[in-house]
């Protein structure tokens, strides 16, 4: 399975196949077709970089450290998303082709991350598009207009994409993409390179192409949430943007276009993560960090100095990989207490405890606390940023005290998550007693969850050696001294003395006692939820402004255009009386018109 | 071998004059005469190929008079790339009328009309002579005014009372451009007057004739602002008509006539190109906001077929071989999946009874085949990859960039961002969700539920599943293997301009 082209192939048929077998072969399959996926992956992960010409067409698909490891972490991602599934969907009707779609796209994505060809890589990438479209389809009725949204948003993105596709190629004369390295020096280049961004945008989720995440968050099933908007898109996106940067362009540190993507970065991590402060829906609340981690990533890229590159593209890995668990967990709570409303839920830790644990890992992952994966990437990105300083930007400081800043509240809000959910008292959604999701479910969650501490604490020792380092250009040189290892061992130490501190100090004196009010019971309703104090954020009349006006869809570049569009519409349609003398005066105007300019023409 | 040229012509008529004579009398005879033709027609079509690759240009004598004096047919790479075109969709039209005009009473005049129409398409099509396409044109749209008002209730009279004045004016004016050249010339055969122009110089007057064939055959191509007759004449038609009208018609009538002569017998100018590049992004712009704001399924078909005929018309405009190549391809493209289209209307109205998208809903689960060849078709001009429009939009695109022209293909590619979205909004509304879901009208009405709800009979099946293979592998026929002796030689006998009266007079020998 080392040839890409059987690789591709295979699982393309295997997806035909797939929609052909009997409903309940089809998990296992899919599962083992997803398998060897990983298998073939691994085999090409190990090659040396190779370009191969293929049916005569030189330069078709490459492998090269970028996309070998983004390669297997596409399957590693297929394999966990249809076990987690084969729980997850069991007891859905009109679920459809649903494994096929899955293998599908994991074929269509295998294919875009290897395409050199960049005509190649556009055909899969619009496919990537379609099964995007159809797995959100199938979360049925409220899911469709998501889905409608997401396509229009996504498959658009493609249409401008092929335009800056033809200036590359009329530029060059070539549409392979190792062979090109173009300077951003005239208008040109820059529509082409601002064309391209817009395709990787739309499909990350970065601001203000980012409006489908949220929207399909509520409707499509929690698997396609994981699987493709949390992970699989986002490392989709980022790696085309690190093509774009350091492969087909190349951008310079502290030049316009890097500023354009820093600029567009720090908004998307602070609007996203406010958007997710005021959420109170579980899945929402995960999908607005799912836009606002993503803003880390393009900073690291936009800064255009290799640590900030490796920087962007290991908080692109471990973004996949906390948010693939922490929106795994989201659906563990969603079968098992049928609701994800923050408001509803509460105090399930009990009941489901290594939902819990994985949740809580990965919150901290995201939320950057050593010694968590999360820390290192940020970490990293943080010190491409003062950089840039040093490099002569004078903007750099307020780059990083944005991402500083979101990632405060990144962690102020999985507080209220955590909390909301997991811990204080049971709410009404969660009063009988839940149990913990089976097997197929929590063992995905699991191994997301190791990752992120295993990341986290040998980030040198292993991804950053195997995965990120090789696929970066340039030296990379660290400029402070993190150990995580030794780290690892204070903080557990810290943890330790401040358990034993806390037994040895409780243990005499610890007494619950019942809130007291008045000798009444607290009804469930009443009770003090997770969101509450949240809530005074959109109090602040300023924030309460703006979320306001982001309720109305006026920072929703869709629904803008949607407006604008049928606004020029009805004027049209308002011409189209259905009188036929009108229709007649309109030829006979316009041939008028036309004789008129060609009158002219004679001169 | 040139003998095959007339029987495009011949083929139809008689098949008409068949069903007209007998068709009335015995039960099952006009679906049997009007199969039979045109699947003549169809292999009639896929050898002329073959021939044309082998001959390069096969020009046929009417009655064995020598041009210029006596009438010519001319078939060169283009023709027989018109020809597949018009005839496939024509055939897979007909196996769909088997079931779908059972409802209406009087088949074969169905049928004559139909193939009196083709005759006029075919006709049009090979002819090389100006004022035997006149005649052509004329019988194609006389028999399309019957047949758009063929229900015969009040809403499609209207529509082909419309479609008739205007486009008689069209004709009219096509007609007056034909008499200018006349006199100018003193010929009526294409490439003698080819000829004669280069020889006498163009002169104003192409400058003029110019302008009345483009508002002439433009209207017959509803090229904006010529269009308002298509949104009406289209829907009103019965489904398998519809299909042929915006696959083929405005296709052979239109977009054919325009690049045959300015291309050949004129020798596009630099005015023309930019005229015709606004009349391109003008139809491409405004149908495509039209068919946006529409609830009625054809009729937004029909507004998108105005925006996809401004693709076309932009790819001639261009007028590089890549343009041409790309306007080409994305002409049988479009006449595929927009035919598709239709037919899949034809099979909603069929089982729903009803045109309004709002009424619909949740139809994938009830019509899977239905659902899936029109998601595969609206993929398909939403230009989204793998599907055969992708590809034709690119090549447009990458055309308009080539050209210099980044402005056009930034329009062009927004259009496309535009059409997917309506297409969207038609799969969301008709095909996704479950048919409860819209079971409330707008005005708030209980309509009934879509519970008996089944996939049309056999013959309206294998039309619509052919023409989504079609639209699935479609991309395939701009490889280089492919597309040598069809795309290629069309768009050769396009970029070949006025040499074409050179190899017409050349081909008189053979």
């Amino acid at each position: 399975m080392n040839n890409p082209v059987t690789l591709i192939s295979v699982t393309f048929m295997a997806s035909v196949i797939c929609a052909f077998l009997p409903r309940k072969i089809k998990p296992v399959f899919a599962l083992v077709v997803s398998a060897f996926v990983l298998f073939g992956s691994i085999e090409i992960f190990r090659m040396n970089p190779v370009i191969w010409s293929i049916y005569g067409i030189p330069g078709l698909l490459r492998v090269d450290s970028l996309s070998a490891f983004v390669l297997i972490f596409i399957a590693f991602f297929g394999v966990l998303a249809i076990l987690y599934s084969a729980g997850f969907m069991k007891d859905r009707i009109n679920i459809g082709n649903y494994y096929a779609y899955i293998l599908a796209t994991i074929a269509g994505s295998i294919g875009a991350v290897l395409a050199n060809n960049i005509l190649l890589f556009m055909v899969f990438w619009g496919f990537l598009g379609i099964t995007l479209y159809l797995l959100i389809g199938i979360g049925g009725d409220g899911a469709k207009d998501a889905a409608k949204k997401t396509f229009i948003i996504v498959g658009g993105s493609d249409a401008i994409m092929l335009v800056g596709v033809a200036i590359l190629w009329r530029a060059t004369g070539s549409f392979r993409m190792d062979e090109y390295a173009l300077l951003l020096n005239n208008g040109s280049m820059v529509i082409a390179f601002v064309c391209l961004l817009v395709g990787a945008f739309a499909k990350g989720g970065v601001m203000p192409l980012h409006t489908w995440i949220p929207d399909s968050a509520k409707a499509a099933p929690v698997p396609v949430m994981a699987f493709l908007p949390a992970s699989l898109d986002k490392l989709l996106g980022i790696y085309f943007l690190a093509r774009i940067v350091c492969g087909i362009f190349v951008v310079v540190p502290n030049s316009g276009l890097s500023l354009l993507l820093l600029i567009t970065g720090s908004f998307t991590i602070i609007a996203g993560v406010m958007m997710a402060l005021v959420q109170h829906d579980m899945k929402r609340l995960l999908s607005y960090h799912a836009v606002s981690q993503v803003g880390y990533m393009v900073v690291g890229i936009g800064t255009a100095n290799p640590i900030g590159i490796a920087g962007g593209l290991f908080h692109m890995l471990n973004n996949a990989i906390y948010k693939n668990a922490l929106f795994l967990s989201a659906g563990a709570v969603e079968k098992k207490t049928g609701t994800t409303q923050l408001d509803k839920l509460g105090g399930i830790a009990h009941f489901m405890p290594i939902t819990f644990l994985c949740c809580l890992i990965s919150s901290l992952a995201i939320s950057g606390i050593p010694p968590f994966n999360g820390f290192v990437s940020k970490w990293m990105i943080y010190q491409s940023i003062i950089d840039l300083g040093k490099d002569g930007g004078r903007l750099w400081i307020i780059w990083l005290a944005t991402a500083m800043f979101g990632s405060a509240l990144t962690l102020a809000s999985f507080m209220k998550l955590l909390h909301a959910v997991f811990l204080g008292q049971q709410g009404a959604g969660s009063d009988r007693q839940v149990k913990e999701v089976p097997a197929s479910m929590w063992v995905p969650m699991g191994i997301l969850a190791v990752l992120c501490i295993v990341f986290g604490v040998f980030a040198f020792g292993i991804p950053l050696k195997y995965f990120i380092i090789p696929a970066v250009f340039g030296d990379i040189s660290y400029a402070g001294l993190w150990q995580p290892g030794s780290a690892t061992i204070f903080i557990i130490a810290g943890l330790a003395v401040g358990a034993a501190i806390y037994l040895l100090g409780t243990i005499k004196t610890a007494r619950t006692a019942e809130p007291f009010i008045g000798g009444e019971v607290l009804p469930v309703e009443e009770r003090p939820t997770g969101t509450e104090f949240y809530n005074t954020i959109a109090d602040i009349p300023i924030f309460g402004k703006i979320y306001g006006m982001a309720g109305e869809g006026l920072f929703d570049i869709y629904q803008l255009c949607r407006r604008f569009i049928f606004s020029v519409t009805r004027v049209l349609q308002y011409l189209h009386n259905g009188v036929l003398s009108t229709y007649i005066t309109w030829c006979l105007i316009g041939m008028l018109v036309l004789f008129i300019f060609m009158l002219r023409c004679m001169g | 071998m040139h003998n095959i040229i007339p029987i495009f012509v011949i083929i139809p008529l008689a098949g008409a004059f068949l069903t007209s004579l007998i068709g009335k009398k015995v039960k099952g005879v006009p679906d049997m005469l009007g199969n039979l033709s045109t699947a003549c027609l169809l292999i009639a079509s896929l050898l002329s190929i073959s021939f044309v690759s082998k001959c390069g240009v096969l020009v046929y004598k009417v009655g064995a008079w020598v041009p210029p004096i006596g009438i010519t047919m001319v078939m060169d790479g283009f023709t027989s790339f018109m020809l597949v075109t018009v005839n496939l969709v024509a055939f897979l039209v007909t196996v769909y009328s088997v079931n779908y005009m059972e409802k209406f009473t009087s088949k074969w005049t169905f049928y004559t009309l139909f193939l009196l129409m083709l005759a006029g398409m075919n006709g049009v099509i090979v002819t090389g002579d100006m004022f035997n396409l006149f005649v052509f044109m004329e019988i194609a749209s006389v028999a399309s005014y019957a047949l758009v008002a063929f229900g015969t209730e009040e809403e499609e009279l209207e529509a082909s009372f419309k479609y008739l004045i205007m486009s008689t004016v069209g004709s009219l004016f096509v007609l007056l451009g034909i008499v200018f050249m006349y006199s100018y010339t003193s010929t009526l055969n294409m490439a003698d007057m080819a000829a004669v122009l280069t020889q006498k110089g163009a002169g104003n007057i192409t400058l003029f004739t110019g302008v009345l064939f483009l508002m002439g055959f433009g209207l017959k191509a509803a090229i904006v602002p010529f269009h308002a007759w298509l949104p009406d004449a289209h829907p009103s038609a019965p489904a398998p008509i519809s299909a042929m009208l915006s696959g083929v018609l405005i296709k052979s009538l239109g977009i054919y006539t325009i690049a045959r002569i300015f291309y050949n017998v004129f020798g596009m100018g630099a005015k023309f190109t930019e005229v015709l590049l606004i009349f391109g992004a003008l139809s491409m712009v405004v149908g495509a906001l039209l068919a946006s704001g529409q609830w009625d399924f054809k009729r937004l078909l029909a507004y998108s077929s105005i925006s996809q005929i401004g693709y076309i018309i932009l790819g001639l405009a261009i007028g590089t071989p890549l343009a041409i190549l790309g306007a080409l391809f994305h002409l049988f493209n479009h006449s595929v999946f927009k035919s598709l289209l239709f037919l899949n209307s034809g099979a909603l109205e069929y089982a729903t009874g009803t045109r309004d998208m709002r009424l619909m809903g949740g139809l994938k689960e009830k019509m899977p085949v239905t659902g899936r060849t029109s998601f595969i078709a609206s993929m398909s001009i939403a230009g989204v990859p793998p599907f055969n429009g992708f590809f034709s939009k690119l090549i447009i695109i990458f055309a308009a960039v080539q050209a210099g022209y980044i402005g056009y293909a930034f329009l062009a590619a927004l259009v496309s961002v535009v059409t997917l979205a309506y297409f969207a909004t038609v799969q969301k509304n008709v095909f996704f969700g479950s048919p409860s879901g819209a079971l409330t009208a707008s005005d708030g009405k209980v309509t009934k539920k879509w519970d008996d709800i089944k996939e049309p009979p056999v013959f309206m099946k294998v039309p619509v599943i052919i023409l989504a293979i079609i639209c699935i592998f479609g991309g395939l026929l701009i490889a280089p293997r492919f597309s040598q002796n069809f795309l290629k030689a069309a768009t050769d006998a396009l970029m070949a301009g006025k040499d074409y009266a050179a190899t017409v007079f050349g081909g008189l020998g053979l």
